[in-house]
C-alpha cells in the first residue's frame, strides 16, 4: 500500500495551477487534503501522471459568512469549518455535517471543497450542498463556472467538473431565519461514511411549513432529494403526523442500493426513521443559532 | 512553483518535535514512511495505511493528523510532534505518566495514536465527559484491550494535569 | 521451603507495566522498526480471482524495473524449498501438502505468486504491478454449501470433493438417550468469518550473515522457535550441503535423526507407498505417528547450530494469527538467500485481511435430548467448518475440529454425547486459530440451551443450574475424557452471576423500552476452558499432542548476581514481562527491578513449539520459571549456608538480603553469592547457579471458568444494538496481576462483540473478498465497546502454580451471551452469529430481507 509513482507539482499561484492542469488534462489530479485521494492511491485504484498539489496556494483559505451567505474556499479544512461560529450562524447545515465527517484527525486535513469535488455519495457535504442549493464555483484557464448543486452531481464519484477546473469556493445561499436544518445519519460505527444519512431543512412561516428539502446521502450514486416527500410538507404545521406522511413518501420513492453493510431495504427503512427524525431536529433548531 | 518529475527527489524542510529536519525524498513518500525510514522516529506505527486505524497519528501544527494519508511534501514547513517529542529531559509526558499508571495499552502497537489524539482532546477540551473521550478517541483502533482501560487512562490524565489548562 | 523467602509481594498486585519504560515513549522494537542500511524490500505478486489455473507468468518486465534487485516465481521458489505439512492428522484426514508460493494453481484472493524485491516497499509494488500473470478462471467455492455440492470444482486435485474429513465420535449410548428422552430441541446454527486482526500486521526481516550464511529472522510471531524449526526443515535443500557436513561431524545429532526418521517410516511407510502419483498427497491413518515422528525429526535438526536464529522483540498483537508460519516468511527466506542480503517483509493491511488468517466459518446442527423437568441427557452435534484453501502450518484447523468435540458438552452433565465433524476446502483465505479456537461450542450450546428453556417455559439460568455440574452434581470428567476438579467452578460463577442480576429492574427497563420502541433483554452463557486443563486434556484432543504441552523455563543467577529467567514464550501484549518479573522476584525475595526475563531469541531461550498461545503463559509460563527459580534459589542458600556458616534451615532473604533469620545486618547478598561461587569457579560472568525444568502443570484441572452476562438495548427503528451492561464473573484462580488479567477479559470480550455486530470477512458465493480493507472491515472503536464489569472469583487448590490462563475466554462467551440477550430481547430464537443492524430488522419482522 504505497502511492505509485507520479509528477509531482506544487504550484504557488492559482493561475499556475490552473495552467498545469490545462496542460496535463486528465492526466492530472488535483491533491487538496489527501483524505480520499491519497487512499485510493495507496490502494492504486487510482494512479495520476501529475498531481498538482494545492495546498500552498494564497487566498483560497477563507470562509466568508454573513446575512447574504457563506462562501468557503477550497482550502478551507473541515476542521476550520466545523470550528467557524460565521458558519454555524449562517450555513448551520455545514456545521451540522461536520461532526459526521470521519474523525477529527480526517477532519484536520480533509477539505469541504474536496469533499464536494469527490463527491462519494455516502459523504455528506454534496448532500448538504444539495439540500440548501449551494453553487460551486469552478476556475480553469478559460475563466470561472458557476454550478448549481443539481447540476454538479452527476454520478458516483463523478461531477461537472472538467479535468482543467478547480473547484476554488462553494457558496451557501443566506440562510432564513425561520429555517431549521440538520444532518442526520445512520452508520455501522461511529465515524463511517453512512449507510444513509439526510441533511433535512424545514422553513417555517406563521406555523407552517413553507419550504423543505430532503437531502439524502447513501441512497444512490448521488445525492438524492426527494421533491414528492418534500411537496406533502409544504403547508402543512411541522408535527409528527406531517413528519410521517413526507417518511412515507420517502420510503416510497426512494430506490437505495445494497452492499455488504445494508440492504436495500434496510436503506429505504432507514430513510423513513431518519425522515421522521430528522425533521422533528430541524424544527427544534428553528431559530436556535446551532 | 515546485516541480518534481518521475524520478526526481524534493527537499522538505520541517519542524520535527522541535528540531529543523530536512530530507531529500521522492515526493510520493508518505510522511509517516519518511518520519519512520528517514527521520528515523519509529515510535509512529502504521497499522493500516489508509486512515482508518489511527496508528500513525501524529501532532501537524497542534492538530492530530494521520500521517499516512499525507504526503511528506505537504508537511513542507510545518511542526510536526511524534511520540518520541512527548517526554521532556527523560520524564514521560503526563498522558504516558496516566496511561501507565492506568495499565492502558497491551501490545501497545496502537498507543502512539491514543496518546497524540488524548493531547489533541485535552487541549481543547481540558475536562472531557466520558462520551467526549470516547468519541474523539473512536478514530482510533485498539485491539488488545478493549478500549476502557484506555478511557481511564485519559481521565487520569485529566487528573494529573488539571481539569483547566 | 516457601517460607524461605519474604519477597515484597508482587504477586498478586496490580503491579504497573515494566514493557511500558519502552513501549510508551515510542522505543519498543517492531519487526517494521528494524532497518538495517540497505536492507531491501519485498511485495507479493498477489492472485486477483478467488480459483484459477495459473497458465503462464511473465516477470521479465519487472526485473528490468529499476530499483529491482530480483523477481522469483512461485514456481522458482517452490523449486528450492520443501512442503507445508500440517501437524495435526486424524484418521480420514485429506491433508493438503502445498509450499510457500503458488505456482499452477491459485486457490483464493490474495494467494501469493511471485515475489519482487527491491530498494523500497514503493518500488517493490510498482514492479509487483508489471508482473503479468495470464490465469485460466475456474469456479470459486465461496461457502459451505458450494463445498458441500460435488458437482463443482474440487480445490484438491487428489481428494475427495471438497470434503477433507468426515467422521463422527460417539460417548455412551447416544440412540438410546435420544430415544428415551422426553423431548428433542433442534437448532441449526450458522457463524461467520471472522479475522484476527492484530494492528501490527505481520512481518519478516531475513539478515544473512556474508560469510558463515547463517540467516537471522527478525518476525512478529508468537512462536519463535516453531518458525525457526520450519525455515529449517522447509528451506532444507538448501544448506543441505552445509548441514549434511556439518550434521555428519556431529554423533547425537545424526542418532536422533536417524531413529527420528526411522520411526516416522515404521508408522507412515505403508501410507507413504499409498501417495498417488504426484507424490503429493498421503491420508493419515493414526494421528500418533507422524505427529510424535515431524517433532523428534524436527527436534533432533533443531540442535544445529546452522538453522536460523530467530529473534522477536516487540509484537503488535497475535490472537492466533501469528502462531502459524506464513508461506511469505519462507519466500522471504529464500529471497534473502539468493540475493545474499537482508530483506525485509511488511504485510499491508490489504494482504493481511485477504491472507492474514481468518476463523470461525462454521455451521453446526445441534440437538439436546432432555426430559420434562429440564434434565438433560444426550447431545448430538452436525458440524462443518470451512477450513478455507490453505490448512494453516503447524496446527490446522483439524486441531479446531477436535477442541470443538472435546468442549461441546461443556460443563453440563450429559449421559451421551455424539459429533459428526466436517471440515471442507474453500477458496477463502486460510482459516487460522483466533482467540479460543473453538469458541463455537459455547455458542451453539448456550442458544441450544436457551431455547430449549423456552421451549419448557423455564428460566435459562435456572435451567443452566439443573443441569451443570458442580458441588451438587459433582462429576469426574467430561463425557468427552478430560478430568475435573474443583477448579471447575463454573457453577459457581453462574451462581454469583445471578445474584447480580437485578431480575425486577430488568423488567421495569423492558417496559420503559418498549415505549421507546427498543427491545432490552438478558443473555447469559457460561464454558470451561482448558488453561492448561488436566494432564489428559491433550489426549483427548488429539492423541500425541500432549507431548507438545509442556514448557521449558532456564532461571539463572549470574556472576555479578543478576538475576536472568528465559522463557520460551513469545508475548505479544499479554505483559509477560511484568508478570514473570513479579513471580520471580518475589521467589528470589528481590526487587523486580533485579530480575532480567530474556524471551523471543531462539539463540537463548528453549525449543516451544507453542510459544505464546492457549491461554498457556500464565499457568506454564510462570509455573515453570517460578519452579526454576525456586530450585536456583536453593542453590543460592545452599551456598550462603556455608558462607554464613550457618544451616540452610535458617537461611531467609528479604529483599534481596540473604542472612540468617534474626540478625538481617550480617545478610550478604546474591551479588556476594555470586562472586564466590564465581571465584571458586574461576569465572568472570555467565550464569553461576542454573536450573531447566518442563513443566506439564499440576493438578487434575487446570480449568478456567467463567459467565457472561450481557444487556442488549435494541432500536427497532433503526436495528442498532447497544449494550447498557456488560459482566464478566471468572475464575482464572489466584491472579498475578489484576490489571493485566481485566486487561485479557476486556480485550477477548471486546472482541466478542466485534464478532457479532461488526466484523464480518465477507466473500460472495464465488469466493471475492468484500470486506477487503478497513473501511469494510469493521473493528470496533471506543464507541461501540462499553465498559464492562468483571468479578473474579479465585478458586484454590493445593498446586503450587495455580494461576490458570486468561487470555481467551473473553471472546468465547461474549457472542453467546449477545445473541441469547438479542434472541431475548426479540423474543425469537437468534441461530446465526452475525448481528448487523439490517439484519436485526429483519429478525424483528420490521423489514423484508431483500
Ligand atoms: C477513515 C476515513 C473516514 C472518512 N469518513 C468520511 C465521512 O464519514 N464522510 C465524508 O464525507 N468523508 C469522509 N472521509 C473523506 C474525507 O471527507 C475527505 O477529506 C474528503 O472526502 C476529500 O477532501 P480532501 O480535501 O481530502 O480531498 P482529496 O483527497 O485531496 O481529493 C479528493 C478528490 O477531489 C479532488 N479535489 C479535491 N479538491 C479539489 C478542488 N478544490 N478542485 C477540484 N478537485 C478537487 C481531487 O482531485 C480528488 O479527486 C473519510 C476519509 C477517511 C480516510
Ligand atoms: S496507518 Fe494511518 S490510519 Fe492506519
Ligand atoms: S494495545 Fe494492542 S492494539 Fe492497542
Amino acid at each position: 500500500m504505497k502511492n505509485p509513482q507520479f509528477n509531482y507539482h506544487r504550484p504557488g499561484s492559482l493561475s499556475e495551477a490552473l495552467a498545469l492542469l490545462d496542460e496535463h488534462g486528465d492526466e492530472a489530479k488535483v491533491l487538496a487534503g489527501g483524505q480520499s485521494l491519497l487512499p485510493v492511491m495507496a490502494l492504486r485504484l487510482g494512479r495520476p501522471e501529475h498531481l498538482v498539489d494545492i495546498g500552498a496556494l494564497a487566498g483560497l483559505s477563507n470562509i466568508t459568512a454573513g446575512p447574504q451567505g457563506t462562501t468557503i474556499q477550497a482550502l478551507v479544512r473541515h476542521a476550520a469549518a466545523e470550528r467557524s461560529t460565521d458558519i454555524a450562524t449562517h450555513a448551520p447545515l455545514v456545521s451540522a455535517a461536520m461532526p459526521h465527517v470521519g474523525h477529527r484527525a480526517i477532519r484536520t486535513r480533509g477539505t469541504v471543497c474536496g469533499s464536494i469535488a469527490h463527491a462519494d455519495p455516502a459523504a455528506e457535504m454534496p448532500a448538504v450542498c444539495l439540500a440548501v442549493d449551494a453553487t460551486m464555483v469552478a476556475e480553469s484557464v478559460a475563466g470561472t463556472r458557476e454550478i448549481v448543486a443539481t447540476d454538479f452531481f452527476e454520478g458516483y464519484l463523478t461531477t461537472a467538473l472538467r479535468p482543467n477546473e478547480i473547484l476554488t469556493e462553494v457558496r451557501f445561499p443566506a440562510w432564513s431565519a425561520t429555517a431549521g436544518g440538520t444532518v442526520v445519519e445512520i452508520s455501522r460505527r461511529h465515524g463511517d461514511y453512512a449507510l444513509l444519512g439526510l441533511a433535512c431543512l424545514l422553513d417555517v412561516t406563521e406555523g407552517l411549513i413553507a419550504n423543505a428539502a430532503l437531502s439524502f446521502f447513501g441512497a444512490g450514486g448521488t445525492p438524492i432529494r426527494v421533491a414528492e416527500a418534500e411537496q406533502t410538507l409544504i403547508g402543512r404545521p411541522p408535527n409528527d403526523e406531517t413528519f410521517a406522511a413526507a417518511a412515507k413518501a420517502v420510503t416510497e420513492h426512494l430506490e437505495p442500493g445494497s452492499d455488504i453493510h445494508a440492504s436495500t431495504n434496510y436503506r429505504r427503512h432507514i430513510a423513513g426513521v431518519l425522515t421522521r427524525r430528522g425533521l422533528a431536529e430541524a424544527t427544534s433548531k428553528i431559530g436556535v443559532p446551532a | 512553483m515546485t516541480a518534481v518529475p518521475i524520478g526526481e527527489t524534493l527537499d522538505v524542510s520541517l519542524t520535527v518535535n522541535g528540531a529543523t529536519v530536512s530530507v531529500d525524498i521522492d515526493p510520493r513518500r508518505s510522511l509517516a514512511d519518511v518520519i519512520r525510514e528517514e527521520i528515523g522516529l519509529t515510535g509512529t506505527h502504521l497499522g493500516c495505511e489508509h486512515g482508518v486505524c489511527g496508528a500513525c497519528t501524529i501532532l501537524l501544527d497542534g492538530e492530530p493528523a494521520r500521517s499516512c494519508l499525507m504526503l511528506a511534501a505537504q508537511a513542507e514547513g510545518t511542526a510536526i510532534t511524534t511520540i518520541e517529542g512527548l517526554a521532556t529531559n527523560g520524564e514521560m509526558h503526563p498522558v504516558q505518566q496516566a496511561m501507565h499508571e492506568a495499565m492502558s495499552f497491551q501490545c501497545a502497537f496502537c498507543s502512539p495514536g491514543f496518546m497524540m489524539s488524548t493531547i489533541a482532546l485535552l487541549d481543547d477540551n481540558p475536562n472531557p465527559s466520558e462520551k467526549e473521550i470516547r468519541e474523539e478517541l473512536s478514530g482510533n483502533l485498539c485491539r488488545c484491550t478493549g478500549y476502557e482501560s484506555i478511557v481511564e487512562g485519559v481521565e487520569t490524565a485529566v487528573k494529573i494535569m488539571g481539569p483547566t489548562r | 521451603m516457601a517460607q524461605q523467602t519474604s519477597g515484597l509481594g508482587f504477586t498478586g498486585q496490580r503491579v504497573k507495566r515494566v514493557e511500558d519504560e519502552r513501549l510508551l515513549i515510542g522505543e519498543g522494537t517492531f519487526v517494521a522498526d528494524i532497518q538495517p542500511e540497505g536492507a531491501l524490500h519485498a511485495s507479493f505478486v498477489r492472485s486477483p480471482f478467488p480459483h484459477a489455473n495459473i497458465r503462464s507468468i511473465n516477470v521479465a518486465a519487472a526485473r528490468r524495473h529499476p530499483g529491482v534487485a530480483a523477481v522469483l516465481t512461485g514456481a522458482e521458489v517452490n523449486a528450492v524449498t520443501n512442503k507445508f505439512v500440517p501437524f495435526i492428522t486424524m484418521d480420514g484426514l485429506y491433508t493438503p501438502l502445498y509450499q510457500a508460493m503458488s505456482d499452477t494453481k491459485v486457490r483464493h484472493i490474495g494467494d501469493p505468486v511471485a515475489i519482487v524485491i527491491a530498494e523500497s516497499r514503493y518500488i517493490a509494488e510498482d514492479a509487483a504491478e508489471l508482473v503479468e500473470v495470464d490465469y485460466d478462471i475456474v469456479e470459486g467455492i465461496g461457502s459451505i454449501d458450494r463445498a458441500l455440492d460435488p458437482s463443482l470444482p474440487q480445490l484438491w486435485e487428489h481428494a475427495d470433493g471438497n470434503v477433507l474429513y468426515d467422521g463422527t465420535d460417539t460417548y455412551g449410548e447416544v440412540d438410546t438417550m435420544f430415544t428415551l428422552a422426553d423431548r428433542v430441541v433442534t437448532e441449526t446454527f450458522t457463524s461467520h468469518r471472522q479475522s484476527n486482526q492484530p494492528m501490527e500486521t505481520r512481518g519478516t526481516l531475513v539478515e544473512v550473515d556474508p560469510v558463515t550464511g547463517h540467516l537471522t529472522i527478525h518476525a512478529a510471531t508468537q512462536a519463535p522457535h516453531f518458525l525457526k524449526w520450519a525455515v529449517a526443515a522447509l528451506t532444507a535443500d538448501q544448506s543441505a550441503v552445509s548441514s549434511l557436513r556439518q550434521f555428519i561431524g556431529k554423533k547425537d545429532r545424526r542418532k536422533a535423526f536417524a531413529g527420528a526418521a526411522k520411526d516416522f517410516l515404521k508408522t507412515n511407510g505403508e501410507k507413504m507407498k499409498k501417495a498417488d502419483s504426484s507424490g503429493q498427497t498421503y491420508q493419515m491413518k493414526k494421528e500418533k505417528g507422524l505427529l510424535k515422528a515431524m517433532s523428534k525429526m524436527g527436534l533432533g535438526l533443531l540442535a544445529a547450530d546452522d538453522y536460523p536464529t530467530v529473534k522477536s522483540i516487540d509484537i503488535g498483537g497475535g490472537f492466533g494469527a501469528k502462531g502459524p508460519v506464513a508461506r511469505e516468511d519462507i519466500a522471504v527466506v529464500v529471497a534473502a538467500q539468493k540475493l545474499g542480503k537482508t530483506v525485509q517483509w511488511i504485510e499491508d493491511r490489504v494482504e493481511n485481511l485477504a491472507d492474514g488468517g481468518h476463523a470461525r466459518e462454521e455451521v453446526f446442527t445441534l440437538s439436546l435430548a432432555l426430559n420434562n423437568d429440564g434434565t438433560f441427557k444426550a447431545l448430538k452435534c452436525d458440524l462443518i467448518l470451512d477450513g478455507g484453501a490453505y490448512p494453516s502450518f503447524p496446527i490446522s484447523n483439524a486441531a479446531t475440529k477436535q477442541l470443538l468435540k472435546v468442549y461441546l458438552p461443556g460443563p453440563y452433565d450429559f449421559k451421551a454425547y455424539q459429533i459428526r465433524g466436517r471440515i471442507v476446502a474453500s477458496n477463502k483465505g486460510k482459516v487460522v486459530p483466533y482467540r479460543g479456537p473453538w469458541a463455537n461450542e459455547c455458542w451453539v450450546r448456550e442458544r441450544l440451551i436457551d431455547k430449549a428453556a423456552h421451549e419448557l417455559g423455564r428460566d435459562p439460568g435456572d435451567l443452566r443450574l439443573q443441569n451443570m455440574i458442580g458441588e451438587d452434581l459433582p462429576r469426574a470428567a467430561m463425557i468427552t475424557g478430560p478430568t475435573l476438579d474443583e477448579t471447575n467452578s463454573t457453577k459457581k460463577t453462574l451462581q454469583r452471576a445471578i445474584e447480580m442480576i437485578d431480575y425486577d429492574q430488568l423488567a421495569i427497563d423492558k417496559a420503559e423500552a418498549e415505549r421507546r420502541n427498543h427491545r432490552i433483554g438478558l443473555g447469559i452463557a457460561s464454558y470451561l476452558e482448558a488453561a492448561p486443563g488436566p494432564p489428559n486434556f491433550g489426549d483427548s484432543v488429539s492423541p500425541g499432542t500432549d507431548m507438545f504441552l509442556f514448557e521449558d523455563g532456564r532461571a539463572t543467577v549470574e556472576a555479578d548476581g543478576k538475576i536472568v529467567v528465559y522463557t520460551s514464550q513469545s508475548p505479544h501484549g499479554q505483559s509477560h514481562q511484568t508478570t514473570y518479573k513479579q513471580v520471580t522476584a518475589d521467589e528470589f525475595g528481590v526487587a523486580m527491578e533485579d530480575v532480567e526475563v530474556v524471551w523471543g531469541n531462539t539463540d537463548r531461550t528453549q525449543f516451544s513449539l507453542l510459544g505464546t498461545g492457549g491461554s498457556r503463559g500464565g499457568p506454564l509460563g510462570a509455573g515453570v520459571l517460578r519452579m526454576t527459580s525456586r530450585q536456583v534459589r536453593q542453590s543460592v542458600v545452599r551456598e550462603a549456608a556455608n558462607m554464613l556458616e550457618a544451616s540452610v534451615g535458617d537461611i531467609v532473604i528479604e529483599n534481596g538480603n540473604i542472612h540468617v533469620a534474626g540478625v538481617p545486618s550480617r545478610g550478604i547478598t546474591y551479588a556476594d553469592v555470586a562472586a564466590k561461587v564465581a571465584s571458586t569457579k574461576g569465572v568472570k560472568d555467565g550464569p553461576v547457579f542454573e536450573e531447566e525444568l518442563k513443566y506439564e502443570g499440576v493438578g487434575n484441572g487446570g480449568w478456567s471458568v467463567a459467565t457472561h452476562v450481557a444487556w442488549v438495548d435494541v432500536d427497532l427503528d433503526t436495528g442498532q444494538v447497544t449494550i447498557p451492561r456488560y459482566l464478566v464473573v471468572e475464575d482464572c484462580g489466584p491472579i498475578i496481576n489484576p490489571g493485566i488479567v481485566d486487561g485479557q477479559v476486556r480485550g477477548g470480550v471486546a472482541q466478542g462483540i466485534g464478532a457479532v455486530f461488526y466484523e464480518n470477512a465477507y466473500y460472495d458465493e464465488e469466493a471475492n473478498l468484500q470486506a477487503s480493507t478497513y473501511m469494510d472491515y469493521l473493528v470496533p472503536t471506543a464507541m461501540e465497546i462499553p465498559r464492562i464489569e468483571i468479578e473474579h472469583m479465585e478458586t484454590l487448590t493445593d498446586g503450587e502454580n495455580d494461576a490458570r490462563g486468561t487470555g481467551e475466554g473473553g471472546m468465547i462467551g461474549t457472542p453467546a451471551a449477545l445473541t441469547n440477550a438479542v434472541s431475548d430481547a426479540l423474543g425469537i430464537e437468534v441461530n446465526e452469529q452475525y448481528l448487523p443492524p439490517a439484519r436485526i430488522l429483519e429478525l424483528a419482522g420490521v423489514i423484508e430481507p431483500d
